[in-house]
């Protein structure tokens, strides 16, 4: 053997894992043998490959057979079980304070978990599709926005501009007003009848545009059939079951077997701003002749989503449409200036905004706010803060008194790194406990929170890389800063200076003590002033007088064929029900949706005043309990109100027309191109017919007997449920194949305001939370800062003091800390309110008297929990607590 | 016991050592298994099982000298025992055995590969 062959050196870095890992006795053979391993390698690969091998061998040896035992003499294993017992003891020798830490912290987790879950799906509406960031919806913004537009704007926008790629129209079916309108699907074959809502009308590039999973059959190509229906799977299981259903004939509203099942598809996510039940294509909408206005450039009546090339600018885009669009808008006059100038103009709503930020006319679902997820969030924050903080300044001030524990550890030999390695690790194991313990919690509190909060969170959502690792560092982020001031300042001091007896009032920090308390309080008094504001305005809106009598109105739902003719009939069985004391038949109630067209005066066709519409019959303006101004209510005894030439208008479209003495003057309103031309009969007083967020708008009303969708019931609060009992009995009689159903409209009416009573219980019980939190806190550093001045104390009751001057003494610095505050919060929470309450057309204010309840609570609350604290110290015997030197 | 059972891998493992004898130590007992049976094994695998085997009494093992080409380290080198032998035997014998009992019906017609 050619004796001194060159040897080829493995990795270092390797040699040194595996000797560190690797029982000693095992080494020698093993590091022997991958060693000749790697030389016969190298003879025959690249280093690299040869590299890569014996690195994959040399990790291979890391199990249990070759590793060395860890602990029995490793020093830092050992070190760390010492800090882990002292952490453990320590925790247990104050079980009271251990377990506020705990269960802050955990609050803050669980708190920070949900509000993040909360946001994340509130932020994750229309994700799902594919081309979710290309995709826009357009919009017609004038004074008052809205969603909709002529339907041959979607393809002209394809056609004329390469930088689209697809466009979709869709409309939801709707009733008669502006009301999405259920419709009845019967399966003849089985008889089994369902009444389903949310039916749409849809291009044939719907599936193009938009991402379904399909089920059973191909979508794209259902939409291209005349009277096929695209089902969504959860429909398609209420008639069909498990079946494949295509091929099969539905019934729609009793026209038989009029649709065919063509295609299945998965139900869109929770998170979409629609979702439709069954789809129809434009191409069935086509063959109905009544449809050509409607389908015209006319008619800003349909849903249209453009789908642009991917990184094309929708700004750019937006900017050309004025320009291109009056090439087929046959405008003139103010509307085309008024489009030339920006006064109104065609807006692209990403679809991914428009949960959050479009609350325009005729949204396809109640849309949710941008607002007030900043509201949570930033509560969120602001408890996880005062959370942190009083964890934080608990640790600083408590390690005070575990100077000495450090200089005995220091004579004993232990270096700044060990003890500095102890406060850590006391840190970290408290806020991890915590974290560890936040998930059960959250687990256990997810259904309260979701029944409390109408919400849609799913704690398991949290296992994502994301939020695992904003919890996590939140987590370290806690247990550093809260060790910080032990291990870094604690330590600086000498052994034999600590020993010798080091004054505590050396001992700093209690500057920064102060200052987080000063931020605490702020962030407490943010939130309970927002939710007393926030309070109060909704109080405010379920107080205010609407200009209707919201209360004790039953409504029934007649849309729809089996209602056509019965109305009347209906109307009077209801009437004559005791205890009900009058029926109107109406097209919209207040709360919901209207319609929206113009009218003008006869006399001036140039002013044209956009008007919602609302079709009632005589006895609306008595059941509603609306003032009748001028003139009179529509009555059926004249043949023109009957003939629906008879307008009965609110003040405010009055002001829009100009002119004051209106009652006679003949009036043309304009649906699209069907101009209807008669007389104003009446003037009613506005009402609040909207949610209170938006002005009111000028109405105008008529009778249209075909239109009818709502039965208006007033019934008197007393026997209400025999009220109700005997309604269902005069109902059935007229109607014996209808399912007697009701709800009262005030209901229907907090439902606008359901985004703001959410936000209501959230923030209060937030607020609760934050309020417990920060005094806890307080109380916590005040006992310790007492124990620390006992002996200044006892020596001022010696000579003299009186317990009222202690307890002044011991309050004032907190006290002035809270007036701090106060001082630094008010304007603040007055500058945020006030930006709250500007989404509200009609707002509440901002009463001083929640600023003056804030400030007097959050004193009181700060005086009490220092003096009771104190009174023990103060009431204790002097000679008791001087002796012990 | 579960302990002096022999897997299928140790099995292999012992039969080479046997089979190296007197020179069987990690590397070679490796590269032996590579090529009787095709099979790709790690070091690391190998010295598992031979410290299992060792664990179980199957095997002894003694230093042998330093060598060069090892980078100055010393070789293991690995030694059926008679405990190690009985296992071989027994679990030759039980195989054969019940191989024996396979009737020819069972095994007619069937073709390998």
């Amino acid at each position: 053997m050619a004796d001194q062959n060159p040897l080829y050196q493995p990795p270092k870095l390797a040699e040194r894992i595996l000797s560190l890992c690797c029982k000693g006795r095992l080494l020698e053979e093993i590091e022997g043998d991958l060693f000749e391993y790697y030389q016969i390698e190298r003879e025959e690969r690249s280093k690299f490959r040869a590299n890569i091998n014996y690195w994959f061998h040399l990790l291979n040896f890391l199990r249990p057979f070759a590793l060395k035992k860890l602990g029995q003499n490793s020093n830092t294993i050992i070190m760390y079980r010492s800090y882990l017992k002292f952490a453990w003891r320590g925790m247990m020798r104050q079980k009271l304070q251990t377990g506020f830490h705990l269960l802050g912290l955990i609050l803050a987790f669980t708190v920070c978990g949900f509000i993040y879950l909360h946001v994340q799906y509130e932020t994750s509406y229309d994700k799902h599709h594919q081309h979710a960031d290309d995709i826009y919806r357009i919009a017609f913004m004038n004074s008052n926005p809205q969603t909709r537009t002529p339907h041959p704007m979607a393809q002209a926008m394809v056609n004329d501009f390469p930088e689209v790629k697809r466009a979709v129209t869709l409309s939801p079916i709707y009733g008669p007003g502006m009301t999405k309108q259920p419709v009845i699907l019967t399966q003849d074959a089985t008889n089994v009848t369902h009444e389903v809502a949310e039916g749409y009308f849809a291009d044939t590039t719907f599936f193009d545009v938009f991402s379904y999973e399909p089920v059973f059959g191909n979508p794209k190509d259902a939409l291209t059939k005349e009277w096929a229906v695209v089902l969504s799977e959860s429909t398609a299981k209420r008639f069909f079951g498990e079946e494949d259903p295509i091929g099969q004939r539905l019934s729609f509203n009793g026209m038989v077997d009029l649709l065919e099942v063509a295609a299945v598809v998965k139900d869109a996510p929770k998170a979409s701003h629609f979702r439709f039940n069954f789809m129809l294509s434009y191409v069935t909408l086509k063959t109905l002749p009544f449809n050509e206005p409607w389908l015209s450039w006319d008619d800003f009546g349909h849903f249209n989503y453009v789908q642009l090339q991917s990184g094309a600018d929708a700004e750019a885009l937006e900017a050309k449409i004025p320009g291109w669009v009056t090439t087929y808008l046959n405008w003139s006059g103010g509307d085309l200036e008024a489009l030339q100038n920006g006064d109104d103009r065609f807006a692209l709503q990403p679809i991914r905004d428009i949960h959050l930020h479009s609350n325009l006319l005729w949204e396809l679902e109640a849309n949710g706010s941008y607002t007030y997820l900043l509201i949570y969030g930033v509560s969120a924050i602001f408890i996880l803060l005062i959370s942190i903080i009083n964890f934080v300044n608990l640790s600083t001030a408590k390690a005070a008194q575990r100077l000495k524990e450090i200089g005995v550890k220091k004579t004993l030999g232990a270096n700044r790194r060990e003890v500095f390695n102890q406060f850590m690790t006391e840190a970290f194991v408290t806020t991890f406990l915590a974290l560890v313990l936040a998930v059960p919690a959250m687990i256990w509190l997810e259904l309260p929170f979701n029944r409390l909060v109408d919400g849609n969170i799913e704690v398991q959502n949290l296992w994502t890389a994301d939020a695992v690792l904003v919890l996590f560092g939140i987590t370290v982020f806690t247990a550093i800063v809260s060790a910080l001031y032990p291990s870094f300042y604690l330590n600086s001091f000498e052994a034999g200076s600590i020993l010798r007896g080091l004054k505590l009032s050396k001992l700093g920090g209690s500057n920064i003590r102060n200052g987080l308390l000063a931020v605490q309080l702020v962030a407490a008094i943010l939130m309970i002033s927002g939710s007393l504001i926030i309070k109060n305005q909704i109080e405010f809106i379920n107080s205010k007088d609407l200009g209707f009598e919201k209360e004790n109105l039953m409504v029934m739902d007649i849309s729809g064929e089996p209602f056509s003719n019965k109305i009347e009939t209906l109307k009077t069985a209801l009437a004559a029900v005791p205890g009900i004391s009058g029926a109107s038949a109406v097209s919209n109630v207040p709360g919901g949706q209207f319609n929206q067209h113009s009218f003008y005066l006869e006399a001036q066709p140039d002013v044209e005043v956009d008007s919602y519409e609302m079709f009632a019959d005589e006895n609306a303006a008595k059941v509603l309990g609306i003032d009748v101004l001028q003139g009179r209510m529509l009555d059926k005894a004249f043949a023109a109100d009957s003939a629906g030439t008879a307008f009965v208008l609110n003040e405010t479209a009055i002001k829009a027309l100009g002119i004051e003495d209106v009652v006679g003057k003949p009036l043309v309103w304009a649906e699209n191109d069907n101009k209807v031309k008669g007389t104003i009969v009446g003037v009613v007083k506005d009402f609040n017919y909207n949610s209170l967020h938006v002005p009111i708008r000028p109405l105008i009303m008529m009778v249209a007997e075909n239109n009818y969708n709502y039965l208006v019931a007033k019934v008197s609060p007393q026997n209400l449920q025999a009220t109700i009992v005997s309604a269902e009995k005069a109902f059935k009689e007229v109607m014996p194949e209808v399912d007697f159903s009701f709800r009262f409209l005030d209901g229907q009416i907090e439902d606008l305001y359901r985004e703001e009573a959410r936000t209501l219980r959230i923030t209060i019980i937030l607020s609760a939370i934050s309020i417990f939190l920060a005094c806890g806190g307080l109380l916590g550093i005040i006992s310790i800062v007492i124990k620390q001045r006992v002996k200044e104390i006892s020596i001022r009751k010696v000579l003299g003091a009186s317990a009222r001057q202690i307890l002044w003494l011991v309050n004032f610095k907190y006290l002035l800390i809270a007036l701090l505050s106060l001082a630094l919060a008010v304007p603040i929470s007055i500058y945020l309110m006030k930006d709250w309450l500007s989404s509200f057309t009609y707002q509440a204010g901002i009463s001083p008297l929640v600023y003056g309840l804030t400030a007097l609570g959050v004193v009181l609350l700060i005086g009490m929990t220092i003096s009771a604290i104190s009174m023990r110290v103060i009431r204790a015997n002097p000679a008791q607590t001087l002796r012990t030197e | 016991m579960k302990g002096t059972q022999l897997g299928e891998f140790e099995e292999l493992v012992l039969l080479i050592v046997g089979v190296l004898y007197p020179e069987a130590y990690g590397l070679n007992i490796r590269t032996e298994i590579i090529n009787q049976t095709n099979r790709k094994v790690a070091i690391g695998a190998v010295h598992s099982a031979l410290s299992r085997l060792e664990e179980k009494g199957f095997l002894e093992s003694k230093l042998a000298d330093a060598t060069h080409e090892r980078g100055g380290r010393r070789k293991r080198l690995f030694n059926i025992t008679a405990a190690g032998k009985g296992a071989l035997e027994k679990n030759h014998e039980l195989r054969n055995s019940l191989f024996n009992q396979i009737p020819e019906l069972a095994l007619k017609g069937l073709k390998i590969g």
